[in-house]
C-alpha cells in the first residue's frame, strides 16, 4: 500500500507507533506529486526541501520519545492565500507572483506548533474569486476524476490535491462556498467552520466578514483532526470568538437517532439537476434509516441570498484589494511616469478580469448615491436571513441540501457567462452570509462518474454535531470511494 | 442601470480600453441585474452589531520586525524608504 | 481688516495625535522622529492578510476628551473604512469613524476679551494617521516613510460657531491646553501633534450663511489665524465684485500667505465609507465610562475663569498660571498652604519661580521648594516681618536648602525691625550726621528724603522697616 493513499488518521497512528516515519510518508507524497502534478496542476509552489527537513525533525522528536500532536509529521497542503513566512504566497495572482510574506498566518503558527509538514502552496481562483480555479494566473487545476473538468473553486488546488494523493489533507478558505463546492466536485470532505472560530490573521482577505479558513480531508475524522488544530480565539483577529473548542476527533459519534434533519425544499428546486437531487435525497433517506427524522424547513430564497452575497463580498473586496497598488509589494507595472499611471497600470495589468469585475461591482455598490440601495440593503437582508435560520434551527438540528446544483463542469463551460458561473454558489453562499458552519460530504456519483456532494448546515459552533452527522453517513456507506483518483 | 464605468474605474484605479469598456459594461449590466434581486425591506437605521463586542488590545509595545524584512518585497527602495513617482505636496 | 459689513463663520476640524505607547491598530511604538520605517510592522504597512486590533488606551483617551468637551459618549460605536489611494496610506483606506463616532453633541467654553463664549462640538472620533512623504530634490521620486502610519488621532469637529480668527485662535489654544491637561497628547505643533482643517464662509448678519470653503494643510495656530483672515477677505472680495463662492477645498500655503484651489465640489472624492468588517463593535462598559468621567480634572478654560472671578487674578496672569498643569497645581497648593493673598502667590510663581524654570530648565518639582515653604515666605512678606529684599535673599537660599523660610530669616538675621524706640534711635543718629541733607530738603530738594531713608536702612543693616523710618524722618524734616 502506498502511504499517500492513507488518511491522516491512519498515518498519525502509524507515525507515532513508529510503524512508518514522517520522512517515508512525506517522500511518498512527493513521489505522488511528481507522478500526478503534470496532469493535475494542483500546486503553485512546492516546498519539498522544507517538507523533508521538517519530516526529519519530527522523526527525531519521535525517536527522542517526545509526545507529539496527532498532526505531527502529516503532509498538509496550504491554499495559496494563507501567508507562510518565507514561502511565496501568491493568491494565484500576477499581482503577488513574487510576494514572500515576512509573517505566518495564525493557522500556520498553529499547524507549526502541531509539527505539520507543509507540502506547498495550492492553486486557487485569483484572490479566491471564482468557482472553478480557472481564474488562477498560473495554471488550470484539473479535476482528478476527469481532467477535462474543473475541480471547482476557489480552493480547487486543495480539493484536487487531497483527492489525488498530492496531499494527505489541506487547508482552503471559504467565502461563498470555496471549500464545500470543490470538495463536492472532487469527492472529498470539506468544512467551512463557524465565522469566528478560526483566525483570519494572515488569510489574504477577499471578503472579511465572510471569509473563513477550513479543512479538506478524505474522511470525516481527518477533517475533525485538522479543525481541532486551527480553531481558537486569536488576539490578532478581533472577529475571532473566545470560547472552548473541543478536540472534535476525540468526540466523534455515529449515532443520529432522533436527530432532526431539516430539508429546505427551495434548495432542491430550480437549477438543481435531477441526479444531484436524487443522490442527496438518498443520503437523507439513509439518515432516516439510521433513526433520524426528516423535517421540512423554510430558508431564505437562494436568489436574494446570492444577490446579498455578491454585494457584500464585492464591496469588501473592492476595499481589501485596494492595497495592491504597486507601491509596497507585489507587481509594479514598468509603464508609468506619474503616480496615477503607476496605480492604474499596475492594477490593470496585475489583476485578472474576474477580479476587476468584482472590484468594479464593489466600487459601484459602495459609491455615493448607491450605498443605501445596495450595500445597506444587502446588510439588512443578511439580518433577515439570520432570523430565518434561527427559526429553522428551532425545528431542525441540522439542515441537509446539495452542496452545488450540478457536478463538475468542463473547462470554459461557464467562463463567458458570469451569472451562470455565480449560480454555482447559490446553495453555499447563504451559509457564509449567516456565518454558520457547514460540511460537504460525498454522497454518490452522477451518470458521468462525477462526485456529488451533500451539504450539512448546523447552528453556530455546532461543528461537533456536523462532524458526527457526517461521520454517521461515512460509516453507513463504508467510507468514501476515492479509488479512481488515488489509484 | 446607470453605471458610469469610467467614473468607477477612476475610483478603483483601473483602466479599460474602449473595447474592454464595452464588454465590461455588458457584463456588469447582467451582474447588477442579478444583485438587484434583494427582498423589499426597510433598510433605514444604522448598521451596527452590539452583540459582537470587541476585545481591545493592551497598550504594550511589541517590536519584532526589522526594516529590511518589511521592505524586502518593495519594487523600489531608496534610503530605507519605498519610492513612488514624485507627488505634489498635498500634506 | 475691512469686513465691509460681512461676518465670518468658522468651523474647525482639529486632528490631535494621542500619546499612547503603541499605535492605534498594532503594537508598534508610537514615537516621533525615529529613523525612517523603523517603527513599522506588516499590519501598519498594510500587508496582505494582516488585521487591525484596537488599542484600548485610544478609546479611553478619546472618551476622556469627550467628557472634557461635555459630549455624549456613545456606549456602542463602530469603525468605518474611508477609501482612497495615496502612497502614505498603505491599505488604501483609512480606518476612521463615520456615522457613529465615540463622542457627540458637546461644547467648549472659550475666553475671548475677558468673556466666555460657548462653542458647539459636533463630534469626536478616533482614526489612524497616514505615513509621511519625503519630497527632496536629491531624489528622483517621492520617498515614503510609514512610521506615522497608524499613529492614533482624535478628530474634534466644531460647530460653525466661531466668528473671528481671534475666536478660532482661542478655541485652538484651549483645545491644546485641554489635551495637555488630560495627558492624552503632547500638543506639540512643531511635531504635527495638532493640525487642523478650517471651514470658512462669510455672510451679512441676518442673511443665511454663505457657501463654505474648506482649507487644508494648516499646521500652526498662528497660521490658522492668517489662513482664516485671508480666506474671509478673499470671499468678501469675490462677493463684493459680484462673484459667487463655490464649495471647494483649498490648500493653505503659510509661507506664501495665501491659498490655492485643491479640488472643486465636482471633483469631490467619493470615499465609499462602509463599516470596517475587520473590527467588531466598540462596546463601552458603564462602570468604565464612569471611571473615565471621574478622572477628568478641572480644565484650564474653567480654571482661568475661576482664578479671575474668585481669586481676583487678572486674566493675563491667570492664563499664564494655567498654561502649565504643574504651575497651576503648584499655585493652588501654595494658596491652600497659607493665609495669603492669591495675587501675591501668582506673582512669585510667574516671577521668581518661572525665572528659575527658564534659567535651569527644571520643572517645579525638580526645583524642590515645597508649596508650604513658599506660602510661609509670602506670609512673612505680607506681614512685613521681612523686607522685600530680604524676601529675595530667603528665596535664593530656599533654592539650595530645604530649611523653613523662618529658619533662614533667623539664621541670617533678616527679620525686619519695627520696634519704634530702636528705629527712633537710628533715625536720630542719621539726622544728626546729615544736617546738609536736611537743609537741602527744607530748601526744596525733596529727593534728599530718599538718601536719608537709604542711610537709615544702611545703619539698620537692612533690617529696619523703611516705611516707619520714613515717617520718623518726615517728622524731623517738617519741624522747623
Amino acid at each position: 500500500m502506498e502511504l499517500y493513499r492513507l488518511t491522516a488518521t491512519e498515518l498519525s497512528r502509524m507515525i507515532r507507533n513508529k510503524e512508518v516515519s514522517s520522512t517515508e510518508v512525506t517522500k511518498s507524497v512527493f513521489s505522488r506529486i511528481k507522478e500526478k502534478e503534470n496532469e493535475i496542476e494542483a500546486y503553485v509552489t512546492l516546498n519539498e526541501e522544507g517538507a523533508l527537513k521538517k519530516a526529519a525533525e519530527v522523526d527525531e522528536k519521535i525517536a527522542r520519545g517526545e509526545t507529539l500532536s496527532s498532526l505531527a509529521g502529516i503532509p498538509v497542503g496550504i491554499k495559496d492565500n494563507i501567508c507562510t513566512k518565507g514561502l511565496r504566497t501568491t493568491c494565484s495572482s500576477k499581482m503577488l507572483s513574487n510576494f514572500v510574506p515576512p509573517y505566518n498566518a495564525t493557522v500556520i503558527n498553529k499547524l507549526e506548533e502541531a509539527d505539520f509538514v507543509c507540502t506547498g502552496k495550492l492553486n486557487m481562483d485569483e484572490f479566491a474569486m471564482g468557482s472553478s480555479t480557472e481564474t488562477s494566473f498560473f495554471k488550470k487545476t484539473k479535476n482528478p476524476f476527469d481532467t477535462t473538468r474543473v475541480p471547482g473553486g476557489s480552493s480547487g488546488g486543495s480539493a484536487a490535491a487531497v483527492a489525488s494523493g498530492e496531499a494527505i489533507v489541506a487547508l482552503g478558505s471559504d467565502t461563498g462556498g470555496s471549500i464545500r463546492q470543490p470538495a463536492s466536485f472532487c469527492g472529498v470532505v470539506g468544512m467551512k467552520p463557524t465565522y469566528g472560530s478560526v483566525s483570519r490573521f494572515g488569510l489574504v482577505a477577499f471578503a472579511s466578514s465572510l471569509d473563513q479558513i477550513g479543512p479538506f480531508g478524505r474522511c470525516v475524522e481527518d477533517v475533525a483532526m485538522l479543525t481541532s488544530v486551527i480553531c481558537g480565539k486569536d488576539p490578532m483577529d478581533t472577529t475571532s470568538v473566545r470560547r472552548e473548542y473541543p478536540r472534535f476527533e476525540d468526540n466523534l459519534s455515529a449515532d443520529v437517532k432522533g436527530l432532526r434533519i431539516g430539508i429546505p425544499d427551495v434548495y432542491f428546486g430550480e437549477g438543481v439537476t435531477e441526479e444531484v437531487r436524487q443522490s442527496v435525497m438518498n443520503a437523507a433517506h439513509k439518515y432516516e434509516e439510521m433513526g433520524a427524522v426528516l423535517v421540512p424547513v423554510t430558508l431564505p430564497q437562494p436568489d436574494y441570498a446570492l444577490a446579498a452575497y455578491y454585494i457584500i463580498a464585492c464591496a469588501e473586496a473592492s476595499s481589501n484589494l485596494a492595497r495592491f497598488d504597486g507601491v509596497k509589494y507585489g507587481y509594479r507595472s514598468p509603464n508609468y511616469t506619474s503616480l496615477e499611471d503607476l496605480y492604474e497600470n499596475t492594477r490593470s495589468e496585475g489583476f485578472g478580469e474576474e477580479v476587476k469585475r468584482r472590484i468594479m461591482l464593489g466600487t459601484y455598490v459602495l459609491s455615493s448615491g448607491y450605498y443605501d440601495a445596495y450595500y445597506k440593503k444587502a446588510k439588512f437582508t443578511q439580518n433577515l436571513m439570520q432570523d430565518m435560520f434561527r427559526k429553522a434551527f428551532t425545528q431542525a438540528d441540522v439542515i441537509l441540501c446539495p452542496t452545488a446544483p450540478d457536478t463538475a463542469f468542463k473547462f470554459g463551460e461557464n467562463s463567458d457567462n458570469q451569472v451562470k458561473m455565480y449560480m454555482n454558489d447559490i446553495l453555499t453562499v447563504t451559509v457564509n452570509i449567516v456565518g454558520l458552519p457547514a460540511i460537504s460530504i460525498p454522497c454518490g456519483f452522477d451518470s458521468k462518474g462525477m462526485p456529488i456532494g451533500c451539504q450539512l448546515i448546523g447552528g453556530k459552533f455546532s461543528e461537533q454535531l456536523l462532524l458526527n452527522t457526517a461521520f454517521a453517513y461515512e460509516k453507513a456507506v463504508g467510507g468514501f470511494d476515492l479509488s479512481r483518483t488515488l489509484g | 442601470m446607470d453605471m458610469d464605468i469610467k467614473r468607477l474605474a477612476k475610483l478603483a484605479k483601473l483602466k479599460f480600453n474602449p473595447e474592454e469598456e464595452e464588454k465590461f459594461a455588458a457584463q456588469m449590466a447582467n451582474i447588477v441585474a442579478m444583485v438587484e434581486k434583494l427582498p423589499d425591506l426597510d433598510a433605514s437605521g444604522p448598521l451596527i452589531d452590539p452583540d459582537n463586542p470587541m476585545e481591545f488590545r493592551k497598550d504594550e509595545v511589541v517590536q519584532k520586525y526589522r526594516r529590511d524584512e518589511l521592505i524586502a518585497n518593495a519594487p523600489e527602495v531608496q534610503a530605507g524608504c519605498i519610492v513612488v513617482p514624485k507627488t505634489v505636496a498635498e500634506e | 481688516m475691512d469686513t465691509k459689513g460681512y461676518e465670518m463663520i468658522v468651523g474647525l476640524e482639529v486632528h490631535c495625535e494621542l500619546n499612547t505607547k503603541t499605535k492605534i491598530y498594532c503594537s508598534c511604538r508610537n514615537s516621533f522622529g525615529a529613523e525612517v520605517n523603523s517603527q513599522c510592522c506588516p499590519i501598519c504597512m498594510g500587508m496582505p492578510g494582516t488585521l487591525p486590533t484596537l488599542n484600548e488606551k485610544v478609546v479611553d483617551y478619546a472618551v476622556k476628551m469627550g467628557y472634557a468637551l461635555n459630549c455624549t459618549i456613545n456606549p456602542v460605536s463602530k469603525q468605518d473604512r474611508k477609501n482612497y489611494f495615496y502612497p502614505d496610506l498603505p491599505k488604501a483606506y483609512q480606518i476612521s469613524q463615520f456615522d457613529i463616532p465615540l463622542c457627540e453633541h458637546g461644547h467648549l467654553d472659550i475666553l475671548v476679551d475677558g468673556k466666555e463664549k460657548r462653542i458647539g462640538i459636533t463630534r469626536i472620533h478616533i482614526e489612524e494617521d497616514a505615513g509621511k512623504l519625503i519630497h527632496d530634490e536629491s531624489f528622483a521620486g517621492t520617498l515614503v516613510d510609514f512610521n506615522r502610519c497608524g499613529v492614533p488621532l482624535i478628530e474634534i469637529v466644531s460647530e460653525p460657531d466661531l466668528r473671528s480668527s481671534a475666536e478660532a485662535k482661542a478655541y485652538l489654544d484651549t483645545i491644546r491646553e485641554i489635551v495637555i491637561y488630560l495627558g492624552i497628547s503632547d500638543g506639540k505643533m512643531q511635531e504635527g501633534s495638532i493640525r487642523c482643517d478650517i471651514n470658512v464662509s462669510v455672510h451679512k448678519p441676518g442673511e443665511p450663511f454663505g457657501t463654505r470653503v474648506e482649507m487644508k494643510n494648516v499646521n500652526t495656530f498662528s497660521g490658522a489665524v492668517r489662513a482664516i483672515e485671508y480666506e474671509a477677505a478673499r470671499q468678501i472680495e469675490v462677493l463684493e465684485n459680484g462673484g459667487t463662492i463655490s464649495q471647494e477645498t483649498r490648500r493653505w500655503d503659510d509661507l506664501k500667505g495665501c491659498n490655492f484651489l485643491l479640488r472643486s465640489k465636482e471633483d469631490a472624492q467619493d470615499y465609499r465609507y462602509f463599516p470596517e468588517p475587520d473590527l467588531s463593535t466598540i462596546v463601552l462598559d458603564e462602570n468604565h465610562l464612569a471611571e473615565l468621567k471621574a478622572s477628568i480634572p478641572e480644565l484650564p478654560n474653567k480654571k482661568v475663569v475661576r482664578y479671575m472671578q474668585t481669586l481676583s487674578i487678572p486674566e493675563e496672569e491667570a492664563r499664564l498660571l494655567v498654561e502649565s498643569v504643574e504651575k497651576a497645581a503648584y499655585f493652588e497648593e501654595v494658596i491652600a498652604a497659607g493665609n495669603i493673598v492669591p495675587k501675591d502667590a501668582a506673582n512669585w510663581i510667574l516671577g521668581a519661580i518661572s525665572r528659575v524654570i527658564n534659567e535651569t530648565g527644571k520643572s517645579i518639582a525638580e526645583i524642590g521648594i515645597p508649596a508650604s515653604h513658599l506660602a510661609k515666605l509670602i506670609e512673612m512678606l505680607e506681614k512685613k516681618e521681612i523686607s522685600s529684599s530680604a524676601g529675595n535673599t530667603v528665596f535664593e537660599e530656599m533654592l539650595h536648602s530645604d530649611k523653613m523660610p523662618a529658619d533662614i530669616v533667623a539664621e541670617k538675621g533678616l527679620a525686619q525691625v519695627s520696634d519704634q524706640s530702636v528705629l527712633q534711635q537710628i533715625v536720630d543718629q542719621v539726622a544728626a550726621a546729615n544736617q546738609k541733607s536736611i537743609d537741602d530738603y527744607r530748601g526744596g530738594k525733596t529727593n534728599a528724603l530718599g538718601f536719608l531713608v537709604g542711610q537709615c536702612m544702611k545703619a539698620s543693616k537692612g533690617k529696619g522697616n523703611p516705611a516707619i523710618m520714613r515717617e520718623m524722618l518726615l517728622k524731623i524734616l517738617n519741624q522747623e
